[in-house]
């Protein structure tokens, strides 16, 4: 027996995933944006956003799913999501503090300390975690090509 | 602890050596995934929800889906036993460096939640994190914090290292998989 035929057109996991994904996807976000005050946080979130999308894969073909989000979408994520990190830190370099000093937002723009750490976390360890963990599993998964017709993968 | 806890720990064992002992290797990565979600609500009876949803995530989540991919691109040996033939000689070695360390290690460690324990009794590190984190960052999650703030540059640290790692993977992997 093989492994080759990953991909079957199932009536159970697609509703399966179609049920559970909304509420993934919800709370993947609610531990992003709320992991200053509960326990959680973005690389949690992040790690469940990605998940979602793993899941998704499963249920409607890899490659279906990869068409969708492209290699360079997922680049851009990742790097827009390192760039936000490095924006923050640097703009309180800027305003004349240390790296990551979130004082001198709520000194000179008054802007409390928990936004500029909010700012790092969904704008940066979120995508970073997300889009690094997507990227893992198509590297991983990319060249069973599902032919949906007779629900078997191919061959190379 | 409580009795579940127990149970928990009994049947994290008990997942272990069976990852080690099957034969078929998605057997084995289905038993470690079991593993990885019974660690992650073990972690929540030892006050720990940040680590315990990090396992649940990565360890049961991602790294079972990962390792499934893996193996699929492989052949499945067909083999009448279930499980692996046990070197005596190497488990005998194993189990007595487990019996030492267990009996160099388990006496200097406090029980959980003991207030005495080394951890709370830094008063300059933890105290000073668990009295201060409110008023000096207006967050609630001391870990967060802790993460993304009096550590930040660390977390930075690590943000980069994972952006290089999957940039990385894309760049060795992208030219073949992805022609």
């Amino acid at each position: 027996m093989s492994y080759r035929d990953t991909y079957t057109e199932s009536q159970v996991i697609l509703t399966a995933v179609k049920i559970i994904a909304p509420f993934t996807l919800t709370y993947g976000l609610f531990m992003t944006f709320h992991g200053a005050d509960t326990p959680g946080g973005s690389f949690q979130g992040g790690a469940i956003i990605g998940v979602t999308i793993l899941m998704l894969a499963f249920a409607f073909g890899i490659e279906p799913t990869r068409e969708w989000l492209r290699n360079a979408v997922l680049v851009g994520l990742i790097a827009g999501g390192v760039a936000v990190f490095v924006g923050v830190g640097l703009a309180a370099m800027a305003l004349g503090g240390n790296f990551l000093e979130y004082d001198r937002f709520l000194e000179v723009w008054g802007i409390r300390q928990k936004w500029g750490m909010e700012a790092i976390e969904i704008g940066g360890i979120a995508l970073i975690v997300a889009g690094v963990v997507i990227t893992l599993f198509f590297a991983t998964a990319a060249g069973f090509t599902p032919t949906r017709t007779d629900g078997r993968g191919e061959d190379e | 602890m409580s009795a579940v806890a127990y149970t928990l720990v009994v049947f994290v064992l008990l997942t272990a050596v069976a990852t080690a002992l099957f034969r078929d290797v998605l057997s084995a990565i289905v038993v470690f995934g079991a593993y990885s979600l019974g660690m992650a609500i073990l972690y929540t009876f030892l006050l720990a929800p940040d680590v315990a949803m990090t396992e649940a995530a990565i360890g049961a989540g991602v790294t079972t889906i990962l390792l499934l991919l893996t193996i699929a691109r492989t052949s499945r040996p067909s083999s009448d036993r279930i499980f692996e033939r046990v070197n005596v000689p190497a488990l005998a070695v194993c189990g007595a460096f487990l019996v030492v360390m267990l009996a160099t290690v388990l006496p200097a460690t406090e029980a959980v939640g003991d207030p005495e324990a080394i951890a709370w009794a830094n008063p300059e590190v933890t105290g000073y994190y668990i009295e201060n984190t409110y008023r000096d960052t207006g967050v609630q999650n001391a870990v967060t914090a802790v993460l993304a703030a009096y550590r930040g540059f660390d977390t930075f640290g690590e943000a980069v290292v994972v952006f290089a790692a999957g940039i990385a993977t894309l760049l060795v992997l992208g030219r073949e998989v992805f022609a």
